[in-house]
């Protein structure tokens, strides 16, 4: 059986180097036949493409989206230098 | 002396899917800031494409927009045709230069470029050895050389220096230690603490964390937006 460091690091080139992700902020994680996947992005859409760039980059695995959607809000506070 | 109020992003990463989104977040930009900058990456592979949604996403603001590229927006090989979209949107793009701007009879003179990586002091690749590892390190040194005589020659009352890569790694925590090289370099810092800076603004690092310094004193922001997690930071000088 494949080693889990060498299926988390080919999912993280793939989404890295696919061109429906081209993601490097990703972090995946296997644990027997889950894979997780963790991090931020700003869309839903993009979290989803993520998740099935990964699904076809570890087939049999079961992947874990835990993808965060920041949503964008305002300026916030200033801070004086 | 008047105070400057510096709005600054990076990492966008704009697509056709957020068309309009971040948009709609600007519309009081100039009730926050008088200059907006932009830390590279406003697109996630650098297609004309998704330059088109960055172009009208920062055209026609109520503030003057300075923008670097980032290494997504090398992805496709354009940048310098994304580039000049974005400067007809009347953005105006660092490529390891300056530009000076008069806010209300203060000159803001903005310095910097996409910037690269080779990693910090003591733990850096060197120009020594295969010609791809001296390509890697000659790139980030020639970068730096160039945003230290850009800095000498700057005549501002306050000076930044914007960049896509980070110049310190105080902003790169939370970040993996494996990867630091490849999100920045000291040479970028030391240019800046050479020639004196007020600030640094970069992006890049979307785990790292928002503030810094540099060894000689500069204050460094990373302004990546899932770092921020708001629209833009507002920093006063
Ligand atoms: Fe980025
Ligand atoms: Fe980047």
């Amino acid at each position: 059986m494949e080693a889990p460091q060498y299926v988390a690091a080919r999912v993280q080139r793939a989404l890295a180097e696919d061109e429906r992700t081209n993601e490097l902020g990703i972090r995946v994680d296997v644990r027997g036949e889950q894979l997780f996947l963790r991090g931020q992005v700003t869309g839903n859409e993009r979290r989803l493409l993520i998740a099935d760039v990964a699904r076809e980059a570890a087939p049999g695995l079961t992947v874990r989206n835990e993808i965060t959607v920041i949503d964008v809000r305002g300026p916030g506070e200033e801070e004086r230098l | 002396m008047r105070e400057l109020r510096i709005a600054a992003v990076g990492d966008v990463h704009l697509d056709e899917s957020l068309r309009g989104r971040y948009r709609e977040r600007l519309d009081d930009i100039g009730e926050h800031a008088d200059v907006l900058l932009l830390a590279g990456d406003l697109t996630r592979h650098g297609t004309l494409e998704e330059a088109g949604v960055v172009a009208d996403e920062f055209r026609d603001l109520p503030v003057p927009v300075i923008a670097v590229l980032g290494n997504h927006d090398h992805h496709s090989n354009h940048p310098a045709e994304i580039a000049a979209m974005l400067n007809d949107a009347g953005i105006k793009v660092l490529h390891d230069d300056a530009t000076v701007l008069d806010v209300d009879g203060v000159r803001l003179g903005v310095v910097g470029g996409k910037g690269f990586g080779g990693g910090y002091a003591g733990k850096c690749a060197s120009d020594f050895g295969e010609p791809e590892i001296k390509a890697f390190i000659g790139h980030t040194k020639r970068i730096a050389e160039r945003w230290r005589v850009a800095l000498k020659e700057l005549e501002a009352d306050r000076r930044i220096v914007l960049s896509h890569y980070s110049p310190v790694k105080d902003t790169l925590s939370g970040e993996p230690l494996e990867i630091y090289p490849f999100l920045g370099s000291y040479l970028l810092a030391e240019a800046a603490d050479a020639e004196g800076a007020d600030l640094v603004i970069h992006g890049h690092a979307h785990a790292g964390t928002e503030k810094g310094v540099t060894p000689g004193g500069i204050r460094v922001r990373n302004v990546a937006l899932p770092v921020l997690g708001r629209a833009y930071g507002v920093y006063c000088l």
